[in-house]
């Protein structure tokens, strides 16, 4: 999740010139301290390239794209497949979409049209990789990143996924190399190259069957977390009970 | 050492009760201040300056170990028993409060009271330790030891699981220091089974099983204070 200092320290002069490392921070609204830090250690955080690629207006893919690491990535981008595209939607706006149609067959009219919350929902990462998932697609991903298959699960339980690890996991599905980056909230889909209406457009396309029982998927994983973290919650009141 | 770790093992169960009083006032949990008051008893009845003139004002027969012992019986029933139920585990807590339990409870109590009766009554001695060998000792020892030891075993496995469930760290935590606490417990037996018995690592073990305990039982009390921070899943 960085690329090296001294990269970094290249790429900065040839995007901001002369621009002192603290003018660089404040308008990348990050701490002149995590940089300075980040710089000792010699790996600086995408995030911090993201954050400073946004202030100075560059394309955020673009700017990745200047280190070895992520060279493909802008070449890589491809708009995304349809159930990409439904993956990224939350699972409320499925609902809401499942009423408006009920609403709209009933009143014989066009469902209404409304606007869609941010695509890193609260189970984006493992609705992207579902979407994606040809077969052994988190096998394979754990193999070729050597990262343990506990590790890789942990970060799609808790929605998240590095970005080497978001790349990778496109590059051997097949999709745009950006998508995964949308999923885990790193870019924003027009960032990532999406065409502006592309979750849009798949929600009006996806047929009813598709659509709800797409929902009622996500309505299931919704509720075993819920479920998971509620007998959590009833374990740990359950000993304050007893010894609190 | 070992009256580094003895003092150390007073204050904290000393702590611990003076902490657990006003919720006890409150009426919240009785049965954790009586644990805590037991084994500070317990603790406190352990130290040679203590036990000496204690036992003096009950005759000076060792009537003071036999009440060290009962009141180790009733700390260890009851924080067993707590523990059990709060790391919701029913076969622990049937194993000590259910039938078998009570019955190794009653038999270890009258156990200990019959061996000390039947035994020489010596001179004062902390632990026991200055009388000669003899049967009745060697009795009144085993009961002593044994209902602790089942104790521990019961609740070993409950604190184990809950350290490696999915929680947060300092409910982990607090259930590996008790479980670190219970095995140091169950340890204390093959030391005593030893042909030649080590009392400073027996001793060693003993109270830093009571500070391992009572560390996690303020860890419980952290947790229990900072839980209105605790992350709600909303759908």
């Amino acid at each position: 999740m960085s690329v090296s200092a001294k990269n970094f320290q290249h790429w900065l002069s040839s995007v901001a010139g002369t621009m002192s490392h603290a003018a660089v921070c404040r308008a990348a609204g990050i701490k002149r301290s995590t940089l300075a830090q980040q710089m000792v250690r010699g790996r600086v955080s995408l995030a911090t390239v993201a954050a400073v690629s946004r202030s100075l207006e560059l394309p955020v893919v673009i700017s990745l794209a200047a280190f070895p690491a992520f060279q493909d990535l802008a070449s890589g981008i491809k708009a995304p497949t349809q159930a990409e595209a439904l993956s990224q939607i939350s699972d409320t706006d499925l609902l809401q979409e499942i009423l408006h149609r009920q609403a709209a067959a009933e009143s014989d009219s066009a469902p209404q049209a409304f606007a869609l919350s941010d695509p890193h929902h609260r189970s984006s990462v493992r609705a992207w990789l579902d979407a994606v998932d040809t077969s052994d697609l988190r096998q394979k991903l754990a193999r070729q990143a050597s990262i343990a298959p506990q590790n890789l699960s942990a970060q799609i339980t808790a929605n998240r996924l590095t970005a080497e690890l978001a790349i990778e996991s496109a590059r051997i599905a097949g999709v745009g190399l950006t998508n995964g980056l949308v999923a885990t909230g790193f870019l924003t889909p027009s960032e990532a190259g999406w065409p502006d209406d592309a979750r849009q457009q798949a929600l009006r396309k996806v047929a009813d069957s598709g659509l709800v029982l797409l929902a009622s998927h996500r309505l299931e994983i919704l509720g075993r977390a819920l479920r998971r973290s509620e007998d959590d919650t009833a374990a740990v009141q359950n000993i304050w009970e007893n010894l609190g | 050492m070992t009256t580094v770790l003895q003092f150390a093992a007073l204050i904290a169960c000393l702590a611990c009760t003076a902490i657990r009083f006003p919720a006890m006032r409150r009426g919240r949990n009785r049965s954790l201040f009586w644990i805590f008051a037991m084994a500070s008893l317990s603790v406190g009845l352990s130290i040679h300056a203590i036990y000496m003139p204690v036992d003096a004002v009950l005759g000076g027969i060792n009537l003071a170990n036999v009440a060290l012992r009962v009141s180790l019986f009733a700390v260890f029933f009851l924080l067993a028993s707590k523990v059990a139920a709060a790391y919701n585990s029913p076969l622990a807590r049937a194993m000590v409060r259910g039938p078998v339990g009570i019955a190794v409870l009653v038999v270890c109590s009258a156990g200990i009271w019959i061996s000390f009766f039947l035994s020489t009554k010596g001179p004062s001695s902390t632990g026991l330790s200055a009388l000669a060998d003899e049967p009745a000792l060697t009795a009144y020892a085993g009961f002593g030891m044994a209902y602790m030891a089942y104790a521990a075993a019961c609740v070993v496995v409950p604190t184990a699981r809950a350290t490696f469930a999915r929680r947060l760290f300092l409910d982990r935590a607090s259930a590996l220091s008790m479980c670190i606490g219970f095995i140091l417990v169950l340890a204390t037996v093959p030391i005593q089974l030893l042909p030649e018995p080590n009392n400073t690592l027996l001793q060693g073990c003993s109270f830093s099983a009571v500070l391992f305990v009572a560390a996690g039982l303020a860890l419980v009390w952290l947790s229990y204070l900072r839980g209105t921070k605790r992350r709600r899943a909303a759908i």
